[in-house]
């Protein structure tokens, strides 16, 4: 195993640095195109027409699937109607507009789009073609005619060394990754502290929220560090008492002057009053279990990411109210030297999750492995959820993990995460248990529009192909038998593809009781 | 008096005698111990042709050894059998990863696997580096990984000769399946490193040349007993090729993209008829599939699982040949119509416990399981390939009682395996151990 993604990015830096400033210094020369200006009629004559495009109601209605909302329920056979791009309805027997555009879910499930909680950058920003084909992994920034290669190497730079930029500035709504990730089911992702929506070939409304965590350290190898936090929450809490006080005082003293906000870290400030919430990185239990004090002092909800000896302190970090964010595959060893329980142990989000702490989950890669290595990315989220539920955690918390956890932790539920009347419609179409391994994702919609058919990219449409799909007609009055005939069809299509591919609600065991359980059945007959 | 010193005596020796047949008393299962009987709603049987499945079934392990399979209703427990009822958990064969490195290293700094002194090393040997009570193997233990074929790394054309080994037990005798578990080539892409103008014309030379002198060399001995003469001398450079020769080892190469395997296949089993495996067969290799078939070679898929579309220097998938994304590996060779498919973890690249799930990410890219081609994969393929198919690999009547208490399809990262017997013993229980995996 030498080719790996490492060996790739030392060979590839040079090529990279070389490539892009070969391309803009010869673009000047080459790219120039030439520019056709349109009559002031023609103009007019176009915008007309977007404009009456853009008054018309944009529908799509997901009909017939099973829907899991996210929020409990569970709707057979249901119906979810958008309206530009929110939802709209959802139920059985819907009215739908005969412009509507019209998703067949019959037969298969319905979920929220998932949200991945952390991201490696090359996942949403630009990356231009000559990169897209030559270094995988890395990114740069589109190659233009008017920048100058040292401007190029400049930007590049900052990202590489110092993780600085701009989403909106270098979302590429083309790349191959976005569509990999909507192939994943993956609608929301966050790049930087921004919260995006991943549209593709569209770049209008792509940021939901910003900012909506601190990252903060906490570790007992920096006590320095850990003595200046607590400082800077004594003094924004200090802070904020006085400011309550003065808040609330008589009018006759209107004069006083409001606290002093000097040395007041507004990070903290916005940590203590809710605005943001306060992210450490921690897996050590003596670390966690201090932080989960600290925590309940200042009377924040900390964030914690990889969390792997959370399981040992868990009482303490469900008082904190702390979300924790988990590999549940991690691993770390137990510590011989200690008479008490450490180390790592799959059953981590099951325990944490038994005493109130709240779980999101992330693969340990969190790009797309496109080295063959599979299993281990973002790609396979729900793989890794899998492993969550392998530990313990019921299936209900192991759906929430990557959806309306995630969301709320960016401060986005209020959009996504789950799928409610009056929500973003972003959701995926499976054709089966979102969690079983075999399930592939047949249909994403982002903001009403589908965004990925599996049947129609190149990636994963040969394996278990999907049956072909029904004409419907929403204005058309179909006859039950012939309904039924249509479904039983698709049904016996959908068998033959895939015997395993399940469909049920029971999902893997059931059947993979069912592959090998056939002879079983028969033989049983026999003896009967 | 009398009496009080009788009852003191009736004391100390209860005192004495209680612990000493505590002592005595051996585990239902183990060799010496009182029969197991264990009861199971599904047993995966897994041998290598046939249904491979018995339900409501009884399994009887008897000194360490399967004694019985067969449904509940038809077969009776002995009397003094222990009985254990996983009720609707299913009962598997413990499984196998032939390509395991973790089994002689704890740690990615110390790495005395890849001694890469010469380029051809077939004198060294893995065993060396094994030990009872590793913890990644006792992980894979948890993770129903009870044998491995550790082996030395790739960093030149022959590595040296591996071990096959169970991942549990005290004793190295005890862990010890067969050594030398194989003889370790590495057929390209690696050994490059070895040294500068060492390409895929030297390496194929270079096997080639290891192999006509260490062959000779097993030739001059088996002359020799067959028809008697002057005795060679013993070189221990080239005593592994007496097993190749034998067809009591095997030849575990590392090998992927088409032209390599394609020599792998030809040059190996070809040329010299000795038994090979695939080993990796990533990078296009699956387009092999029926050469592997026709040529008797099997395939140990792992640790890519999958071809994926053009990345970076390496066309992984040979788009242009055939634009699709994603190609399962394993698929590809089945669909070739390869039978003997395994899978691999070349731990630590991925962890040993994570063996199932290579499987299981076999099938969810198009592997066809509705004959249990993944759960004989992780192990009657891997026990039949290795030559280990008389101990291990299917719960069958005479072989190791190597036995996992599961909850369902081991593909499936959901499945909780819940117990594990090792030769009969009970090496492994989430009743009582905390679950690392």
């Amino acid at each position: 195993m030498k080719l790996n993604s490492k060996t790739l990015l030392f060979l590839s830096l040079p090529l990279l640095f070389s490539f892009s400033s070969m391309a803009s210094s010869m673009a000047p020369l080459t790219f120039n195109a030439p520019r056709v200006l349109l009559g002031d009629d023609d103009k007019k004559g176009e915008d007309a027409d977007e404009e009456d495009d853009e008054d018309r109601d944009r529908y799509l209605a997901v009909i017939g699937g099973d829907v899991y909302s996210g929020n409990g329920s569970v709707m057979r056979g249901a119906s979810i109607l958008a309206k530009n791009g929110i939802i709209e309805e959802i139920g059985h027997d819907l009215w739908i507009p005969e412009e509507a555009e019209v998703l067949n879910a019959k037969g298969m499930r319905v979920y929220p789009g998932m949200i991945a909680v952390e991201a490696s950058p090359n996942i949403v920003v630009s990356t231009s073609r000559s990169a897209d084909e030559g270094l995988g992994d890395l990114h740069v920034h589109p190659v233009d005619e008017e920048i100058d290669p040292l401007a190029v190497f400049e930007a590049f730079a900052d990202e590489l060394l110092e993780g600085r930029h701009s989403v909106e500035d270098s979302y590429d709504p083309f790349s191959q990754s976005l569509v990999l990730a909507l192939s994943s089911g993956i609608t929301s992702t966050v790049s930087n502290g921004t919260a995006i929506k991943l549209k593709r070939g569209e770049i209008d409304d792509l940021v939901m929220s910003e900012n909506s965590q601190v990252s903060m350290a906490w570790s007992s190898k920096n006590p320095a560090g850990r003595r200046s936090l607590r400082e800077k929450f004594e003094a924004a809490s200090s802070y904020l008492r006085d400011y309550r006080v003065w808040e609330k005082r008589p009018k006759s003293e209107e004069d006083t002057k409001a606290p002093s906000e000097k040395g007041v870290d507004k990070n903290v400030v916005a940590v203590l009053t809710g605005q943001k919430r306060a992210r450490f990185t921690s897996n050590e239990q003596g670390d966690l279990l201090s932080l989960a004090r600290f925590a309940q002092q200042y009377e924040f909800r900390p964030i914690i990411v990889g969390c792997i000896e959370g399981w040992t302190v868990a009482d303490e970090l469900g008082r904190a109210g702390a979300t924790a964010i988990i590999t549940p595959r991690d691993r770390r060893d137990r510590n011989e030297m200690l008479n008490r329980e450490s180390g790592s142990t799959i059953e981590n989000a099951a325990i944490l999750y038994e005493h109130g702490v709240q779980i999101a989950i992330i693969p340990s890669n969190t790009g797309f492995d496109m080295g063959g290595q599979s299993g281990r990315d973002l790609m396979h989220l729900p793989i890794e959820v899998g492993f969550a539920m392998r530990g313990g955690l019921p299936e209900s918390a192991a759906l929430d993990s990557v959806t309306v956890v995630p969301a709320r932790l960016l401060g986005i539920s209020h959009r996504v995460g789950t799928l409610e009347e009056g929500k973003d419609c972003d959701l995926i179409v499976t054709d089966g248990d979102l969690l079983h391994y075999q399930t592939f994702v047949q249909y994403t919609v982002v903001d009403g529009s589908i965004a990925y058919d599996k049947q129609k990219e190149i990636f994963f449409a040969h394996i278990r192909p999907r049956a072909t799909e029904e004409v419907f007609d929403p204005g058309e009055e179909v006859a039950e038998d012939v309904d039924e005939a249509v479904v039983e069809d698709s049904e016996a299509a959908t068998d033959e593809s895939s015997e395993d591919s399940p469909t049920d609600e029971e999902g893997a065991d059931e059947d993979s009781e069912e592959e090998s359980d056939e002879g079983g059945d028969e033989s049983e007959e026999d003896g009967r | 008096m009398i009496r009080l010193s009788r009852f003191s005596v009736l004391c100390a020796a209860a005192m004495v005698c209680a612990p000493v047949f505590a002592q005595e008393r051996v585990e239902a299962g183990k060799p010496g111990g009182p029969g197991l009987a264990i009861k199971s709603a599904k047993i995966l049987t897994c041998e290598l042709d046939g249904r491979g499945v018995v339900d409501r079934g009884v399994l009887l392990v008897k000194d360490g050894k399967i004694e019985a399979v067969g449904e509940a209703r038809s077969l009776e427990i002995p009397a003094g059998y222990e009985l254990v009822d996983v009720g609707d958990q299913w009962l598997m064969p413990g499984m196998i990863d032939l390509h395991c490195h973790a089994g002689a290293i704890e740690s990615l700094l110390v790495n005395d696997l890849n001694d890469t002194v010469f380029l051809t090393n077939p004198g060294l040997r893995a065993f060396v580096g094994t030990k009872p009570g590793n913890k990644r193997l006792l992980l894979g233990l948890q993770g129903g990984v009870t044998s491995v074929l550790v082996i030395p790394g790739s960093g030149s054309n022959v590595g040296g000769q591996g071990v096959l080994i169970k991942t549990g037990h005290d004793r190295f005798e005890e862990m010890l399946l067969r050594n030398p578990g194989s003889l370790k080539v590495a057929q390209w892409g690696n050994p490059e490193s070895w040294g500068p103008g060492v390409g895929k014309t030297f390496e194929t030379w270079s096997i080639g040349d290891a192999f006509e002198r260490g062959l000779g060399y097993a030739q001059r001995w088996e002359a020799f007993e067959k028809n008697g003469g002057e005795e060679p001398l013993v070189d221990p450079q080239w005593e592994v090729f007496r097993s190749l020769l034998a067809q009591e080892t095997q030849a575990s190469v590392h090998t992927q993209m088409y032209q390599v395997v394609l020599k792998t296949i030809t040059q190996l089993k070809g040329e010299f008829g000795i038994d090979v495996y695939i080993d990796h067969g990533s990078i296009g290799a699956w387009r092999l599939g029926d050469i592997a078939e026709e040529m008797g070679v099997a395939a140990i898929v792992g640790p890519r699982t999958t071809d994926t579309i053009a990345r970076g220097f390496i066309n992984w998938g040979q788009l242009g040949i055939d634009d699709v994304g994603f190609r399962g590996l394993a698929a590809g060779y089945q669909e070739r119509g390869l039978k003997l498919i395994g899978f691999n973890t070349d731990s630590p690249v991925m962890p040993e416990a994570e063996l199932s799930l290579q499987a299981g990410v076999a099938v969810r890219y198009g592997f066809d399981d509705s004959k249990m081609a993944a759960v004989k994969g992780l192990t009657i393929i891997p026990a039949t390939v290795s030559g280990i198919d008389n101990r291990v690999g299917s719960l069958e009547v005479g072989k190791d009682a190597d036995i996992l208490v599961i909850s369902g399809h081991p593909g499936d990262p959901r499945s909780v395996i819940d117990r594990v017997w090792l030769d009969g013993e009970d090496v492994y229980n989430s009743a009582t151990e905390r679950r690392r995996w």
